[in-house]
């Protein structure tokens, strides 16, 4: 990780604000509607309502080494340790007495969608059970090889069906216009996100992973708004003046790597002092560049239904291969790093045998290393250690 | 005595599942597996193949351990397992349903990994009560129906596929009627005979499976009139789960004073029903089929009240108990098992969780965890002959 950005302060700022608004939110009686990360969050924006990510919640647990805590307040009750950690995190909040990051937010509404994968809507039927509240699925079917005007239209009918939904529950109207200038602001504010995250391409480069870990939060939850366009306008600004005064991601940056997917949240920094102690910068990764997307605000519904379903996560193996294998060759990338990361079945089953494909497809040396993203019972840092040992060696 | 005899058509069926399908491959038909759960097989029939179950096995998991994680399901590694070993060379092809992450996962591994020349998803709509899923679904089934098609070189027309409908639909009847039989008077066949017969019917031609079992219920209504008014001690319960595995689990509960009268299993109720409307286009009525199934955690969610239909079952059935048989690592069945256990605690139905492993009997503390539970509803153990 690089010397602080400054705006890192501003992003402090921006995300304690999202947070604030939701609780005014729930005063004013503005309805605080869960989603997932990776769902058109510009419809509820475009309709003035309070969108939560409890995935965000999760992360930040995580992040603050936690996780382990909610967990067990979720396992205590019923739930099981093999479930995602940010899952675990929702859940055992809910039920927990002490809230060491602050409490979840409770919904009105709750929307989800599968594209990501299939914990997400038993996550979210369980807390709609808890909370007693409607619940709604974007249903998106898996694209093994490519999508079909089958599953288009599928995906566009169930988006009638979400504003229908919507509009009952919420008695407000939806308007089309307004839909397309929240579009506008998305593709605005992923496409200063995509800017952000080329310039790890660069070498030596002002910019890497780990930081994109950090600065990440607002495209997710401020997508949608002016708020995200700003923030990155000023995050962009801020890594070019740092290149002009050649201030790098890391000291002595003699490779670059790609990293497969979520990072280990409460070893962030662990990982990141690990790899600029090797000279390795990781500068790409599906993950962060999740969010890279390039949205027709003139077809404001059908731009939503390809753009969110198609993701990688709902993609099958050959895509996603090429998709590693593209990163890897636009960023220069010396070697790889997949995680086999227990609370993310749908991104690491098949990981054992992409690394084998990704080596024969790229000549580069690759590592995998187990663990779990939120929950330090699961990670061994002796092993994880060993086995990066002999891929920086690798790396030369 | 009668009874004896078909049953063990049945059971040197489980014991070596694929003798059938493979007896076909050598006559020239195609062999098509299917993963759990909820595929189509009427669709495979229709374009002439043999369709048949792929649902793990007793044996060792050693080959898929270098391509699956120790924390995916054990019915998954089976799977994989006897693919990789070898065990399931005669298929022609294979379909996945996209049930969870795992099998979402898994179909593309199985592309990649395995030698099973045809691979083809299921892709089920995972909400079910919105206008779109029917729509949806209806087109996937005609999808592949395509796909079918293509693979066996025949047509599938209106006709030939109602024809297999309608066996299908008589194979369910018959096995409720079975079931039936067994709710009134479960002394007649034991769990395991009543599920072996269900099992095997995953394995075998649907029309001599048919005349087996209506031979074995014709058995089993004369010997119900027999034995009309003999009391049953043993004490009722209800499974909830994915499959019934390790088998010898079925043993334990009636060894332990218990009997099985209702379950919502893959490998249990949630194959025998619904039927499918023999009086409508057959692809709508194929997916109003998959949209009216019994709940399963894989397409739960609020609308379908999975807490309520256990309840229900457990009452209808007139269970004592409610065993829950879950996989370890089975991610729907973890995520949807505290609010049914909730559910069931309110409504005052005694409940067990048993977490098994289809690869593994290690079967001593589930022995003894299913004794303490039956002795407390109040059921008669059998005295161990040993
Ligand atoms: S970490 Fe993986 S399993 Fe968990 S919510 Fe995200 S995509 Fe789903
Ligand atoms: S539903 Fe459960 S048992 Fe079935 S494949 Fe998925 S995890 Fe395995």
């Amino acid at each position: 990780m690089s010397e602080p950005f400054k705006t890192v302060a501003l992003m402090k700022d921006l995300m304690s604000r999202y947070y604030d608004l939701g609780e005014e939110a729930r005063r004013k009686g503005i309805p605080v509607v869960w989603v997932t990360a990776v769902f058109p969050v510009e419809i509820i924006y475009a309709m003035d309502l309070y969108p939560y990510y409890p995935e965000n919640f999760g992360a930040l647990a995580s992040a603050r080494k936690v996780a382990d805590k909610l967990s067990m307040a979720a396992e205590a009750k019923g739930y099981f340790n093999d479930l995602c950690g940010y899952a675990r995190c929702g859940i055992g909040d809910a039920y927990a007495s002490e809230h060491p990051v602050g409490k979840i937010l409770s919904p009105d509404l709750l929307l989800c969608c599968n594209t990501q994968c299939g914990s997400l809507p038993k996550w979210f039927e369980a807390a709609a059970r808890f909370y007693n509240k409607p619940y709604f699925l974007w249903d998106s079917p898996y694209i093994e090889e490519q999508t079909s005007d089958l599953k288009q239209n599928y995906l566009i009918k169930q988006l009638y069906e979400l504003i229908n939904f919507l509009e009952v529950t919420t008695k407000r109207r939806f308007n089309i216009d307004k839909l397309r200038e929240v579009v506008a602001l998305s593709r605005e504010a992923t496409g200063l996100w995509n800017d952000c995250l080329e310039m790890a391409a660069l070498k030596p480069a002002p910019f890497g992973f780990f930081d994109a870990c950090i600065h990440m939060a607002p495209i997710v939850v401020w997508r949608g708004r002016r708020e995200a366009v700003e923030y990155y306008r000023e995050l962009k600004a801020e890594i070019e003046e740092r290149l002009e005064k050649k201030i790098y991601a890391i000291p002595n940056e003699r490779h670059k790597v790609y990293f497969d997917h979520i990072p280990v949240w409460p070893k962030l920094r662990w990982f990141a002092d690990m790899f600029a102690a090797n000279d390795t910068l990781v500068v790409a990764s599906q993950y962060t560049q999740a969010w890279a997307m390039n949205f027709d605000p003139a077809r404001p519904l059908e731009t939503l239904a390809e753009h969110y379903p198609q993701q990688f996560v709902n993609r099958g193996v050959d895509y996603r291969l090429k998709l590693k294998v593209d990163f890897m060759r636009r960023y220069n990338c010396d070697g790889f790093v997949l995680f086999s990361n227990r609370s993310c079945k749908p991104n690491s089953i098949g990981l054992y045998d992409k690394k084998r494909m990704l080596t024969e497809m790229t000549g580069l040396p690759g590592v995998i290393f187990e663990g779990d993203m939120s929950d330090l019972r699961f990670f061994s840092e002796g092993q994880v250690k060993t086995r990066f040992e002999t891929f920086f060696e690798q790396l030369g | 005595m009668v009874i004896k005899e078909l049953m063990n058509r049945f059971f040197t069926v489980v014991a070596d599942p694929y003798s059938e399908a493979k007896r076909r491959k050598e006559q020239g038909q195609k062999v098509i597996g299917w993963l759990p759960t909820d595929v189509p097989e009427e669709l495979i029939h229709a374009a002439g193949a043999f369709p048949v179950g792929i649902l793990g096995s007793s044996n060792n998991i050693r080959l898929a351990d270098t391509h699956l994680q120790v924390w995916v399901c054990s019915l998954m590694r089976s799977s994989l397992e006897m693919e990789l070993c070898g065990d399931l060379d005669f298929l022609d092809g294979i379909i996945i349903p996209q049930t969870c992450d795992t099998t979402r996962a898994l179909s593309g591994l199985w592309r990649k990994v395995c030698r099973t020349p045809y691979v083809e998803d299921f892709l089920l709509p995972k909400q079910v009560k919105r206008p779109s899923a029917r729509e949806y679904l209806t087109g996937e089934l005609a999808r592949i129906k395509t796909s079918l098609e293509q693979v066996t070189g025949k047509k599938i027309s209106d006709e030939t596929l109602d024809t297999s409908i309608r066996l299908f639909n008589e194979n369910r009847q018959l096995l409720r009627r079975m079931f039936e039989i067994h709710t009134h008077q479960p002394g007649l066949l034991t769990s395991r005979e009543v599920y072996t017969v269900i099992k095997a019917a995953m394995y075998m031609d649907k029309a001599e499976h048919n005349g087996i079992l209506r031979d074995l219920i014709r058995a089993l209504e004369h010997k119900a009139a027999e034995s009309a008014g003999t009391p049953d001690s043993k004490a009722r319960l209800v499974i909830s789960g994915g499959v019934w595995e390790p088998p010898e689990i079925m043993d334990l509960i009636e060894e332990a004073g218990g009997v099985v009268v209702g379950d919502d299993l893959l490998t249990g109720m949630r194959y025998l029903t619904p039927d499918v409307d023999e009086e409508r286009n057959p692809l709508e009525a194929l997916a109003d089929r998959q949209l009216n199934k019994i709940p399963f955690g894989g397409f739960d969610n609020q609308n379908y009240e999975r807490r309520r239909f256990l309840l229900d079952l457990v009452r209808n059935s007139e269970a004592r108990g409610l065993i829950f048989l879950h996989l370890k690592f089975c991610e729907p069945e973890n995520y949807d098992y505290n609010d049914m256990r909730e559910a069931l605690n309110s409504a005052g139905i005694p409940n067990l969780r048993l977490e098994t492993e289809v690869a593994n009997p290690s079967l001593g503390q589930i022995r003894t965890r299913l004794e303490a539970f039956i002795e407390m509803i109040g059921g008669n153990p059998i005295e161990r002959t040993l």
